[in-house]
């Protein structure tokens, strides 16, 4: 497991050597991830380039629109005030990410260019239309964070680009987020299934405006369920709708049976967790109201 | 003898290596090194059945750093094992596992050694593999074994092709059982493979010296058997190989037989340097000796009132390519399937199966849980049918003292009852089903302490302390601690006094190992014996120098009082040193052997359980109909201890061996597909965390063995026995069904619950 | 492949070393430093049993490389007893029967301290969810929750 080993001290020079290296190199942020798949002989990279001199990229900017910088760890996304509010789920899904001891050092960005179809704060992040920054020596660009992710372990991420961040809007009045993760045992868990929810409710907190499902480890990728999204915006939210928005959630995913559990297994974890996710929503909403 | 009131035995006194363990300088095997040691690795069979075509090395042996590789060819050509002896240490023509070593590496670092791997070549050719039982046991099925008829076996086995035992308990007539019978009630039952999860890796580092003698450092739980079955692999003398054990970091049954000390040593002796082989965690998931998986057949006879009069059972274990414990198992399975009930007819057999798989060995009350699941379940079942409370039907049948067990041995200080009264209790029986999708269970079980023999050294030093060199292993469980505190109970010094010295083949005398919940026991046996060696020539000289009668001596304080008159042990050791040879003395201890009678058992390796354990568990658990979650609001176990040697540590196996059992019973399992593991790696071998264990709450029940010191028996396996069928009991009142494999997941409840029509 | 000339900062102590940069802390403190009391096991921050502390914070020293450790404080289980003295928690793992196999030991020990400093008074529930990155296989759990808590406690008694 031999390469080369670069600390570049500012953005603009990780930005060139990950440019110079391209797919001969690795970022190395926490390493959480990418160290693990080294030792399993998946990831053989010639450079690696660590990143943890390179300063701007672990502040979190929730004034309005929120920004987290890519090597924000899990551990300060869970601890960040501003989030224990609507934007709950970020903690709900930061706080499951394996022990404390990788919470400590795994970050936001490590874990999105990862793109393991079970991350568990991907979903929450997809549910918040959250958008990534990527810096090349070419320029920034940003993209939603939907379409960077591609498949099981691929993003857009070309190999001269470096993620720098993910940005969301602000919630609007009456929203609130949860997320729920469904494993084998209680900590240190690949979800098994996971979902992620927003809702924005009306006035009058009987109806949805605007709603959001996001559903780990049920296709190759972390998947939106767009068709249960719009079956529920401007219905009243009974447990009659959330159940048949979790059908169309449940048709919408592709997941496989494997040694963790089978498709059908994963099907029912999705029926089961998309409506208790939006009924978390609907109760945090009223809550926050009164 | 104590005096009336116990100072050391009896109480939780602190266990004597927990500074070195607390502080980090406790040198575990995984921990030792010797300067200019070398990196060893194995190089294992990618093919679950297959036969070497070729096998080339030249490319690994031209590496830099790389010093020795070896196979087949390198090695003597031996078959050695337990009761059978099958095993080789590399693969010669055929390879029969994934995982099955092949070849083995020496180099510089481990990176010269990973590359050496990689670099050896080998060309296999594909033979059906065996995959599971049914395979296995099926007409014309392959055979793993081509030559199982010549191998050498302990004559009591009942070989025959895929089949390395066939052990077997007659009683009465179980045909005329089941004609009393009122009811009769048939189930089979399956259990998963699980790994004994200890989280130090075997390891071993191997050293010769000029006089070619080989020392070997392992976390082997068994020195003395290592030793032993090293001389034959490498065809010496035993007494020119010495097995030392720095310290072990778990064991639970996964480090009793040769894992790695072979490999070290023959690498060490091509290369001329120390070296150091230690297993990963693909290595232990893939190629260790886990706990069999199985298949159980039960037929139970009742009369309609809940008497039992019949109990036909078979029970299959996936021994995997290699026999491994599986005989013994096997046979000690029968007494599970028994259970502690009396029945006067009986029809019992245990199996050990080979398949294309891992060799399994033996972990924590091998076939406890998985018989023991059976067995217990279906007494659910039939309480249920006869519409009994599961706590009547079983004390009804239940053993009590003087009953026969199902061998026919007598037994003695049973302590079952109070233990299935007490957990009752503590759970709350009398309300079974407290909420909707809220139940309780109960399972009750039997359990050995293991026999053989342990001796041990007992030193007075000229300042008072007393060394104490014993053959035995310390795992974790106190055991010698627990031996050390009847030591000092005996000599009227305190523990503080005692300084162990253990598991150096080479200068500590014979132990039988820390295995079958034996070595408080035992050890603690071997030093009361010693200190009865010891007394006469304490109390010689101490006569001499008080000119006092020697009847008149006795043992208090770190003195011996007589006559009013008191002289130290530190005095007396000083003078014995100057005049005697010092104040030592040996123990040695072995159980006298249970009377059963011998016409009841064929193919039997374990005919009697000794100084038997008895144990209740109670479990309250609550299951979310639509994930089928489990969470456990409480569990209760009580168990029969005999004595109560240092009750915290007692504490400590069973809420250890609970933490286990809930693993096997809920979410543990080596998973095989065409005979390859899919889930080598801890991510998905799913051991308990903090958060999946609830507390248990330990009732410590009291009835004295007749052989025990201070009537202590066993306790380190039996904890580990009933979880899993008090969880599918506690599960079936929640829930109305009656799950039959293992592990119950969250999956298997919710598809069964939806199937149901929930 | 170049060595890397690091300087690491081990239980207050400079070494200088001279490594591959492929080498973990873990490979660093347990075959050139000699400080085995960090523990190997799965090597892939499974298990918990090589948690260090790092700028007083709980890690795996098995998928951190030497190299991000430059510039940083390292504990591990053999700087916290202070001249010969045992620290609370390691006083307290003994005293509530919580050591068995005592392979976990260090790295819970640590876990528990780095919590402990940030959560004075925490529940049993907390005490388990801080140490849930940390597998033991022998004791179940139980009196290493109540070894925690009573530190805890006796810290705030002490306030």
């Amino acid at each position: 497991m031999s390469f080369e080993y670069h600390e570049p001290t500012s953005l603009a020079e990780a930005v060139a050597l990950g440019a110079r290296f391209g797919d001969d190199g690795q970022f190395l942020a926490g390493g959480t991830d990418l160290i693990i798949q080294m030792h399993r002989g998946k990831l053989r990279p010639r450079h690696v380039v660590s990143l943890h001199r390179v300063s701007g990229l672990d502040a979190i900017d929730a004034n309005g629109a929120v920004h987290v910088g890519a090597l924000v760890t899990h551990r300060a996304l869970e601890r960040f005030p501003a989030f224990r509010g609507p934007l709950r789920a970020l903690v709900e899904g930061a706080e499951v990410v394996g022990g404390h001891q990788v919470r400590n050092v795994g970050t936001v960005g490590g874990n999105i260019v990862n793109a393991s179809p079970a991350a568990d704060v991907v979903p929450v992040l997809l549910t918040l239309d959250a958008s990534v920054t990527c810096l090349s020596p070419g320029g920034e660009r940003t993209l939603r964070l939907e379409d960077f992710l591609i498949g099981s372990g691929r993003t857009a991420r070309r190999p001269d680009e470096l993620l720098t961040g993910v940005r969301f809007a602000g919630l609007a009045p009456q929203s609130a987020t949860a997320f729920l993760k469904a494993g084998r045992r209680r900590a240190m868990e690949i979800s098994v299934v996971c979902v992620a929810g927003r809702l924005t409710l009306d006035a009058s907190g009987e109806r949805c405006l605007e709603a959001r499902i996001a559903l780990g480890a049920v296709a190759p990728r972390t998947l939106r369920a767009h068709e249960a999204e719009r079956f529920l915006e401007h219905r009243a939210l009974t447990a009659e709708t959330l159940r048949e928005a979790a059908e169309l959630a449940v048709a919408a995913c592709q997941p496989i049976s494997d040694v963790r559990a089978s498709a059908r297994y994963r099907r029912l974890l999705v029926e089961t967790l998309v409506p208790r996710v939006l009924a978390r929503c609907v109760e945090r909403v009223r809550e926050q109201a009164s | 003898m104590a005096t009336s009131e116990p100072r050391v035995v009896g109480k939780s006194l602190p266990r004597m290596d927990g500074a070195g363990k607390v502080t980090g300088t406790a040198v575990y095997a995984a921990d030792f090194a010797l300067p200019g040691m070398l990196v060893g690795k194995v190089f294992r069979s990618a093919e679950p059945h297959a036969r070497i075509m070729r096998l080339d090395t030249a490319r690994a042996r031209a590496l830099p750093g790389v010093r020795a590789v070896m196979t087949a060819a390198d090695v003597p050509d031996v078959r050695y094992g337990g009761a059978l002896k099958d095993e080789t240490v590399f693969a010669r023509s055929k390879v029969r596992y994934v995982g099955q070593p092949v070849a083995a590496v020496a180099a510089t670092t481990p990176e010269a050694a990973d590359a050496a791997l990689a670099a050896i070549e080998v060309v296999y050719e594909s033979l059906p593999a065996v995959l599971d039982l049914d395979a296995a046991l099926a007409p014309g099925a392959p055979l793993i074994h081509e030559e199982w008829a010549s191998y050498t076996a302990i004559p009591i086995l009942h070989r025959d092709g895929n089949v390395c035992n066939r052990a077997r308990i007659v009683v009465g007539d179980v045909e005329r059982g089941f004609e009393e019978a009122d009811r009769i009630f048939e189930h089979r039952f399956r259990t998963g493979m699980v790994h004994q999860g200890y989280t130090e890796p075997r390891a071993a580092v191997a050293a010769w010296d000029s006089s070619g003698q080989v020392t070997v450092w392992s976390n082997t739980q068994l020195p003395f058997e290592v030793q032993n079955t090293l001389a034959e692999i490498l065809q010496m003398a035993p007494s020119k190989i010495r097995v030392v054990v720095p310290g072990i970091g778990g064991g639970f049954g996964g480090k009793l037989r040769v894992g790695v000390e072979h490999f070290a040593a023959f690498l060490a002796k091509a290369t001329g340097r120390p070296v150091k082989v230690m297993t990963t965690s693909v290595e232990e998931l893939t190629a260790a000796y886990p706990r069999q998986g199985t298949v159980v057949e039960l037929k139970t006879g009742v009369t309609k009132d809940g008497r039992i009069t019949a109990k036909a059972g078979r029970i299959w274990f996936d021994t995997g390519a290699f026999a491994g414990s599986g005989p013994g198992v096997a046979s000690v399975a029968t007494l599970v399937l028994a259970g502690p009930y009396k029945i006067p007819n009986l029809h019992l057999e245990g199996f050990a199966v080979y398949t294309n798989k891992t060799n399994c060995g033996s972990f924590r009350a091998p076939s406890g849980p998985q018989a023991n699941f059976a067995v217990e379940s279906q007494m659910d079942v039939i309480a249920d049918a006869l519409d009994l409370d599961p706590l009547e039907l079983r004390l009804k049948n239940i053993v009590r003292e003087g009953d026969e067990g199902p061998t026919g041995q007598v037994l003695q200080a049973v302590g079952l009852e109070e233990c299935l009264r007490k957990a009752a209790a503590a759970i709350g029986w009398r309300d079974r089903r407290p909420a909707r999708w809220r139940g309780k269970g109960l399972a009750c079980g039997w359990w050995t302490t293991t026999g053989g023999s342990s001796g041990v050294y007992v030193k007075i030093n000229p300042d008072g302390t007393v060394a104490l060199n014993t053959g035995a292993a310390e795992i974790g469980t106190a055991a010698l601690t627990g031996a050390a505190q009847v030591l000092a109970e005996e000599l009227g010094v305190d523990l503080a006094d005692i300084n162990v010295v253990s598991a150096d083949t080479f200068s500590t005398p014979f132990d039988f190992g820390a295995q079958g919940s034996r070595t408080a026991f035992a050890v603690g046996n071997a030093c009361r014996a010693a200190v009865d060696d010891l007394k006469g020539r304490i109390f010689a000289l101490a006569a001499a120098q008080l000119g006092v009668s020697a009847d008149a001596c006795h043992l208090a304080d770190k003195h011996v009082l007589a006559d009013g008159k008191r002289i130290s042990l530190a005095d007396l050791a000083r003078l014995s040193q100057q005049t005697g040879g010092g104040l030592i003395a040996q123990g040695t201890f072995i159980a006298p052997p249970t009377a059963y009678d011998s016409k009841r058992v064929d193919g039997h390796v374990y005919p009697a359980f000794h100084s038997p354990s008895f144990h209740a568990h109670a479990v309250d658990l609550s299951i979310d109909p639509e994930t089928g979650d489990v969470t456990i609001h409480k569990y209760v176990v009580a168990q029969d201890v005999g004595f109560a040697m240092n009750p915290t540590y007692i504490e400590g196996q069973i809420e250890g061996g609970v933490a286990q059992g809930l693993g096997q019973a809920l979410s543990e399992e080596i998973v095989y597909e065409n005979g390859r593991v899919l889930n080598a790696n801890l991510t998905d071998y799913k051991m308990p965390t903090t958060l999946d264990m609830p507390r248990v709450e330990t009732i410590l029940v009291q009835h004295p063995s007749l052989v025990g010191p201070y009537g202590a028996k066993g306790v380190g396996e039996p904890p580990n026995i009933e979880p899993p069928a008090a969880v599918a009991n506690a599960v079936a009142a929640a829930t109305g069904l009656r799950l039959t494999s293992l592990p119950i997941t969250a999956e298997h409840i919710a598809l069964a619950l939806r199937d149901a029509g929930a | 492949m170049s060595k890397l000339a690091l300087t690491l900062t081990i239980n207050g102590e400079r070494h200088e070393i001279l490594t591959e940069p492929h080498r973990t802390l873990l490979d660093v403190l347990r075959a050139d430093l000699g400080l085995t009391g960090t523990k190997e096991n799965c090597l892939e921050a499974e298990c918990g049993v090589c948690t260090v502390l790092l700028d007083g914070a709980a890690v795996n020293a098995c998928i951190l490389l030497a190299a991000q450790c430059q510039g940083r404080a390292v504990l591990t289980i053999e700087g916290l007893a202070r001249h010969g003295d045992l620290h609370p928690l390691q006083r307290a793992f003994i005293d509530h029967g919580a050591v068995q196999c005592g392979y976990c030991i260090p790295g819970m020990i640590l876990s528990a301290q780095a919590y402990l400093q940030e959560h004075p008074s925490p529940t049993e529930d907390d005490v388990r969810a801080a140490l849930a990155g940390n597998l033991c296989r022998c004791t179940g759990y139980q009196k290493i929750a109540e070894a925690v808590l009573a530190v805890a406690r006796d810290r705030s008694a002490r306030r």
